[in-house]
């Protein structure tokens, strides 16, 4: 069996441009979309240790945090804590996201009109997307104060 | 900026690259499905009503999990493997590691929907 050299470039070495930036960024993102998940979910394990909810509930807890609820009406941090949250965590998965499909596009788009074709239709889907996602989060009273 | 393909589909589907390959395959298709899921979860957020019949179906949502669960746990592999570029010699080592968690993190939670569903 051949032996293969492995792609062990310290970061110095791999140059400071945009791609590398991104590469950083969807690694970063990663990260941080993980410490919401963990942050949201212990959250959620509080208010369950409280209510007794179920796995459903508590992951729905987790995500779409119910600040209407009679349990925090009179804590009002909580709804400005619940939408930051959302917001945050929304922002981040989709600034993920279209950087990876941008990635997948790239494999498969070899002309520079079509790249940059495609990155400009994934900014506008991603400033769209988040302007409708962020109009929802602050003004529902799904996840609001009533 | 040029990049010259000169695989064609059936060579792609040939090659055998077993273990990491089918990780970098299912971690972008999993991408994907999750990219479709947030556009059309904007969309329901939006009052296009019509979504949630479908996400109140339990093969959608096993399908979701698939795509979150194993996105979420090769994704952790894959920024593990970069920020720690030393680790990569253990690569097919850690692969196993992954699919035994996320074997067993989806079977449980693929088993707590369905007896759900299925009024358990």
């Amino acid at each position: 069996m051949a032996t293969t050299k492995s792609r062990n470039l310290p970061l110095s070495k791999r140059g400071f441009n945009f791609e590398t930036i991104m590469w950083f960024f969807t690694r970063l993102s990663a990260l941080g979309i993980y410490a919401f998940v963990i942050v949201g979910v212990l959250g959620a394990l509080i208010v369950s240790a409280q209510t007794g909810i179920n796995l459903a509930n508590l992951l729905r807890w987790a995500f779409l945090p119910n600040t209407t609820s009679g349990l925090f009406r009179d804590q009002p941090w909580i709804w400005a804590l619940g939408k930051l949250m959302v917001t945050g965590f929304i922002l981040l998965v989709s600034a993920h996201g279209v950087h990876g499909i941008l990635e997948i596009l790239d494999d498969y788009f070899s002309s520079p009109f079509m790249r940059r074709a495609s990155r400009n239709a994934i900014i506008v889907f991603f400033l769209v997307a988040n302007a409708i996602a962020i109009y929802v989060i602050w003004t529902s009273t799904f996840i609001g104060r009533r | 900026m040029s990049l010259k393909r000169n695989v064609n589909l059936f060579s792609a589907l040939r090659y055998k690259g077993y273990g990491p390959m089918l990780a970098y395959l299912l971690h972008r298709i999993a991408g994907i499905g999750l990219f479709i899921f947030l556009t059309t979860y904007i969309l329901a957020l939006a009052g296009v009503g019509f979504i949630y019949t479908l996400y109140a179906n339990w093969l959608f949502q096993v399908l979701v999990l698939f795509c979150v669960l194993f996105h979420a746990i090769n994704g952790l592999r894959i920024t593990i493997l970069d920020l720690w570029p030393n680790l990569i010699h253990y690569q097919r080592q850690v692969i196993r590691v992954e699919w035994f968690v996320f074997v067993a993190v989806y079977g449980f939670a693929v088993f707590v929907i369905t007896r759900t569903a299925l009024g358990g």
